[in-house]
């Protein structure tokens, strides 16, 4: 998976990101609308619970006004589904190109990258619509010119991983079981639903900290929401997260992404 | 690698099958990465394809052929050896592997020009070509999932040669469509050959392997046993299919078989035999060639075991290049002959030969109608001369003759209203 093989195939991905995105909701009476009102009913039951239920309290806003839960919610959400969605997405799309790929040769990340661009254009609705509550809300500031830097990360990052666990799910069929479980752990150890300095265990707090959806999550909400620029730890982690994360993506696609064929 | 397209070196692949393959983590961790049951679906394959080329892969079922088009095509990787390509690549492994059911026809005319390695530019700019050549105009902008499993074959089809590849590769797919849309394929990799486009194509109908190929590779259990013109190779592939054939009715009981000259082992089961021909000619002697326009007859000597009621001898004239030029045979049904225990001969008589100056295969055979008595492939030689120069060429001469009318006698319709004014 290196810069100019992608580059090389941008055709490719491009059509089997928009072979994607026509196909997910063909069919469906209310088609596109499902990618917005699936973030927003989520956003509804996580607020009634975590709000209402579990009395979670939102961050302020970043000019010190008291925050809104739902918001404040919204923008953590926003990116934890985009790396969720991009995982499952990735397995599944790579499982299905399978057949096709005992065809013809094509490089394996051309699907998997089309896969991750289909969820990229709907999350970049989802942000869009994030940042218009937030502008609503009049919550706006110089920050929000650091947010390209975050998307290109978390892409990077997201990507990556991605890559990873669709290959790897191509080898070992129980993974795509075992993600399912581990996102739903990862989910509750990344404080999207709480604010993380409400683990007062310091050894629970470092291993929520070091979770790299956490810095990603964290940076998003920084930048987006408390309009602080985010620490500079957080930053390092989250481009050591994504430099580890590309790279151990391009050892797995050299070494294992070409024999994908003979292992469908 | 200057005029070659395709270059394969020693190339070997080895599968790991069987039950002790891991597919989970907990059989991976729990077993360990233990012994894997291994077949070697090609051993130590190598072959050039000049540019331009067609060449021909032959063997039966589980010869390795479609795992070699697959290596070729990059599918799989090889496990010892080396491929060379020169040019563009497109495979037609499986038509329309690659069609998303929900998306239309053009939709996925775009997904499959993509994997077949095109710019969204070149794609547009073949569009119309590729639509007017599947011949499913009304239906391009609907999903293909309602397309009839034709309409599927056709579009994959016409996607895969309209891209103009460098190298083409196919997998027994002619034999799809109807029987319209496979003249239009064949036109088409004639029309492919003529540009210069190398083709590597498998296939079990030898007809087609010899009428395509210029040279051919004959594969059994991933060895390569012969290679070289196409002719030389069929002829070898079914010299061993017919021994098989052969020995399994030996061991069967039926009578065993023998070359006797014959290209192919010969066939039957010998309750008559060929047991040889003579070419007789006008003067009624014996002789060792025929004349082209003379009266002629060819006498076949038979040895029947047994009394047969219904026997029907045929002859097969064909051209050292392989050329079927004619095969005539003494009738079935109530033609059909009544033959005595004992020796005999049935004659052919020729009124007219009619084979140009060359020389001629003739195959000798007698049955009744499936039932093959004696079968001898070519086995004999008929060489025709000449009687003077030889002035058209062809391996016949057409019987017919020339007229001539000058253009002014001809009763044209100017002319005749000419004469009335």
């Amino acid at each position: 998976m290196t810069a100019p093989g992608v580059l090389q195939y941008r055709s490719l991905i491009w059509n089997f990101a928009q072979r994607d995105l026509k196909s997910r909701f063909k069919g469906t009476a209310i088609g596109w609308a499902w990618s917005l009102l699936l973030p927003l009913a989520s956003l509804f039951i996580y607020t009634l619970v975590a709000h209402y239920i579990f009395r979670a309290v939102p961050e302020p806003f970043g000019d010190g006004r008291a925050g809104n839960f739902a918001v404040w919610l919204f923008v953590g959400l926003t990116a934890w589904s985009f790396f969720a969605n991009a995982v499952n997405v990735s397995m599944a799309a790579l499982l299905g190109t399978g057949t096709l790929l005992q065809k013809i040769y094509f490089p394996s990340f051309a699907p998997v990258l089309g896969a991750v661009i289909g969820v990229i254009i709907q999350s970049a609705i989802e942000i869009a619509l994030v940042l218009i509550v937030l502008c609503i809300f009049t919550n706006v500031g110089i920050t929000w010119l650091l947010l390209p830097v975050w998307i290109a990360l978390f892409v990077g990052f997201t990507a990556g991983a991605a890559m990873l666990f669709a290959v790897g799910n191509i080898y070992f069929r129980d993974l795509a079981h075992i993600i399912s479980v581990v996102l739903q752990l990862l989910f509750y150890a990344t404080p999207v639903l709480y604010q993380d300095n409400l683990i007062k265990d310091p050894i629970l707090h470092k291993v929520i900290l070091s979770n790299p959806l956490t810095e990603f999550v964290l940076l998003f909400r920084d930048l987006a929401y408390s309009l602080t620029p985010g620490r500079l730890n957080i930053w390092a982690g989250a481009v050591a997260w994504t430099a580890i994360s590309l790279g151990l993506a391009t050892f797995v696609f050299h070494r294992y992404g070409r024999d994908l064929a003979e292992q469908m | 690698m200057t005029d070659n397209a395709i270059e394969v070196e020693g190339l070997s692949k080895r599968f790991r099958i069987g039950t002790e393959r891991r597919d989970s983590l907990k059989e991976r961790f729990v077993r360990g990465s233990g012994r894997y049951d291994e077949f070697w679906a090609l051993r130590d394959i190598s072959f050039s394809v000049p540019q331009g080329s067609t060449f021909g892969l032959i063997g039966q079922n589980g010869s390795g052929k479609s795992t070699l088009l697959k290596m070729l095509a990059g599918v799989y990787r090889p496990t010892d050896g080396s491929i060379a390509t020169k040019g563009r690549i497109s495979a037609l492994l499986e038509l329309g592997a690659g069609f998303h059911g929900e998306l239309t026809g053009r939709e996925n005319i775009y997904l499959n020009g993509a994997i077949l390695g095109l710019s969204r530019k070149q794609i547009a700019g073949a569009m119309d070509e590729i639509v007017s050549f599947s011949g499913i105009e009304e239906f391009i902008d609907s999903p293909v999932k309602i397309y009839s499993s034709g309409m599927y074959v056709r579009l994959g089809f016409s996607i895969a040669v309209t891209v103009d590849p460098e190298i083409l590769i196919v997998d027994e797919i002619i034999a799809v469509g109807d029987e319209e849309f496979q003249r239009k394929c064949f036109d088409h990799l004639y029309e492919l050959r003529r540009r210069g486009t190398t083709i590597v194509l498998v296939s079990h109908g030898l007809g087609t392997v010899a009428d395509l190929c210029d040279d051919a590779l004959w594969l059994d259990k991933g060895k390569l046993k012969s290679i070289g013109p196409v002719r030389d190779v069929i002829d070898d592939y079914l010299e061993a299919v017919n021994q098989k054939e052969a020995e399994a009715k030996e061991r069967t009981g039926e009578v065993p078989a023998e070359m006797d000259g014959g290209r192919t082992r010969r066939l039957g089961s010998g309750e008559i035999r060929v047991t040889h021909l003579e070419f007789i000619d006008h003067n009624g002697s014996v002789a060792g060639f025929l004349s082209g326009g003379e009266k002629c007859t060819v006498r076949m000597h038979y040895e029947a075991e047994q009394d047969l009621p219904s026997v029907t001898f045929g002859l097969s004239f064909s051209h050292e290049s392989g050329v079927n030029v004619a095969g005539p045979n003494s009738g079935y049904g109530e033609r059909a002959m009544k033959v005595l225990a004992g020796g005999g001969y049935v004659d052919f008589h020729i009124d007219d030969l009619i084979l140009q100056p060359s020389t001629f295969l003739v195959t000798a055979a007698a049955v009744d109608r499936g039932h093959t008595y004696d079968f001898r492939d070519r086995a004999f030689e008929l060489r025709v001369r000449a009687q003077g120069a030889v002035t058209e060429p062809g391996l016949i001469r057409l019987p017919g003759r020339w007229t001539h009318s000058e253009a002014a006698a001809m009763p044209s319709a100017e002319h005749a209203e000419g004469n009335r004014s």
